[in-house]
């Protein structure tokens, strides 16, 4: 398709250039993944959804370049923000004499921004739960689960507002075709409206090429900043491997659980009633046993910053050695059935390893989580 | 010694050379070495009195586990499992070659074990017939 203007043809115009439309096909694509994968999609899909936001971030840094380099109707300057203009054309709809805007009329440009700032926070808020919940992403070396929780909290609130914006989006363009009786979703796939003569004057042009230099330095320059900060140590992750005796000799009866999965205060109990131990004599010798208190105190949870490490360590009151007993435990746990832990593949509630393939580390990444075979 | 502890013992061990290495007599030895002690009267092991304890049930241990058979299963040439979910390698010497090779592991194991299945400790004749039977398995 030409994107070229000519004088002699100005019934229709070229309003949504290319660079616009991919945008928002784009995007629309972004979200839905991002959607699915954050509300539907089980856990362990982690990995598309951080893809799609990432393809997400992408997209609206060039379209904030676009929003200076692009056509016309691309320019933030031909849309600013004014509620003065939305309450005008509002009322001009409810007098019925709507006008007839052929960029975005004010009320689609006051949400043009308003996506745009929910998606930047949506990023913000994901990079900065990524890194402080679950330890990993840019931002993994500096910012406490402390933060990262409840900016994971904040990440679904903001997902539910853009939601709620994609709505009020969808009745704008409904409205506006009810009212200018033009096809606008057409629009946005052929790039083409109708035009008054009045419009048909010399458009900006777009820089493509001045877009691209400041695209591709942006987007190297974040993928290389990424890269540099995620490689750095995570903050509060176990890094030691475990005992050899305490693998050896609680690693015979079952998952040798990192120390982090529990308080200081559980171990103690643990350790100190090892001749009933879950209903079985689990005894050690005392010198060993002493020195793996030791161990598992200056390993519990209270050191780590995990999400297992913040999360387990509140015990439950009831049953205060059982890992699997606390709240958070069976929180998440809630939707997988008592089959599932009693299949001959998992055993017991106590075999992370058989669904979790980096329980050992302590980490319990997401994206580490795969059901045996025979159960999916 | 009497021609009849010579006749049994040279019978016990020509069922299990093939199976039992010298670890295992060593392990053994001692456990006869300390029923020889409490009792004087001992003659020697029985891996039919072992297979029985084996198998047997109890109610005088913790509730979860009444015989060896409920984590060790009925064939002790099988896997077993812990309550826990953990695979337990078979008992039997012709599966798992260094079992009763070690008496501080073997001592650990009855320790725990029998206090968790029988409620006690168990003797050495017990301990001493439960390995001659899973040195013939």
């Amino acid at each position: 398709m030409s994107e070229v203007l000519t004088r002699a043809d100005c019934s229709t115009i070229l309003v949504w250039d290319r660079g616009v439309r991919i945008f928002h096909w784009g995007l629309v694509a972004g979200i839905v993944v991002c959607g699915w994968t954050g509300f539907i999609a089980p856990r362990n899909w982690l990995n598309l959804h951080l893809a799609a936001g990432a393809a997400v971030t992408a997209l609206v840094c060039f379209r904030l370049i676009w929003g200076s380099t692009g056509s016309t109707y691309a320019r933030f300057r031909s849309f600013s923000p004014s509620l003065a203009a939305v309450r005008a054309h509002l009322a001009a709809i409810a007098a019925g004499r709507p006008q007839h805007h052929i960029g975005h009329n004010p009320a689609g440009a006051l949400m043009i921004y308003g996506l745009l700032g929910l998606l930047v926070l949506l990023i913000l808020t994901g990079v900065i739960a990524l890194g402080g919940a679950l330890k990993q992403g840019p931002l993994a070396f500096a910012v406490p689960f402390a933060v990262g929780w409840p900016a994971r909290e904040v990440h679904e609130w903001l997902a539910w507002g853009l939601l709620l914006l994609i709505a009020g989006h969808l009745c704008g363009v409904v409205l506006e075709t009810l009212v200018t009786r033009e096809n606008i979703v057409r629009a946005m796939l052929t790039g083409r409206k109708r035009a008054s003569p009045a419009a048909c004057g010399n458009p900006a042009k777009a820089h493509p090429v001045l877009a691209a230099t400041a695209f591709v330095a942006g987007a190297a320059g974040i993928a290389a900043g990424t890269i540099w900060l995620s490689d750095r140590p995570a903050a509060g992750v176990p890094g030691e491997k475990l005992d050899a005796a305490y693998a050896r000799e609680c690693g015979a009866c079952h998952f040798a659980f990192p120390p982090s999965l529990a308080s200081a205060q559980t171990w103690a109990a643990v350790m100190a009633s090892l001749d009933n131990h879950f209903g079985e004599n689990a005894n050690l010798d005392p010198t060993q046993m002493a020195r793996m208190l030791a161990w598992l105190t200056a390993n519990s949870a209270e050191r780590f910053d995990t999400l297992p490490a913040n999360l387990f360590r509140q015990a439950d009151p009831a049953e205060p050695r059982r890992i699997t007993a606390t709240p958070a435990w069976q929180r998440i746990h809630r939707a997988i059935p008592d089959s599932v832990f009693g299949s001959k593949q998992v055993g017991a509630r106590g075999a992370c390893e058989a669904c979790h393939r980096d329980a050992a580390s302590g980490r319990f990444d997401p994206q580490s989580i795969s059901l045996p075979k025979e159960l999916r | 010694m009497t021609i009849r502890t010579l006749l049994a013992v040279s019978a016990f061990l020509a069922a299990t050379p093939a199976l039992a290495g010298s670890a295992q007599h060593a392990v053994l030895a001692r456990y006869a070495a300390e029923a020889k002690t409490a009792d004087p009267g001992f003659t020697g092991f029985s891996a039919e009195r072992g297979k029985a304890l084996f198998h047997a049930k109890f109610a005088t241990g913790k509730p979860d586990t009444p015989s060896c058979t409920t984590c060790h299963t009925e064939n002790p040439k099988q896997e077993g499992r812990t309550r826990a979910g953990k695979i337990v390698p078979p008992l039997a010497l012709s599966v798992k070659a260094d079992r009763y090779s070690d008496f501080a592991e073997t001592e650990k194991w009855f320790g725990r074990n029998c206090d968790s299945v029988i409620g006690r400790t168990c003797t050495p004749v017990e301990k001493g017939d439960f390995i001659s039977y899973m040195i013939t398995q």
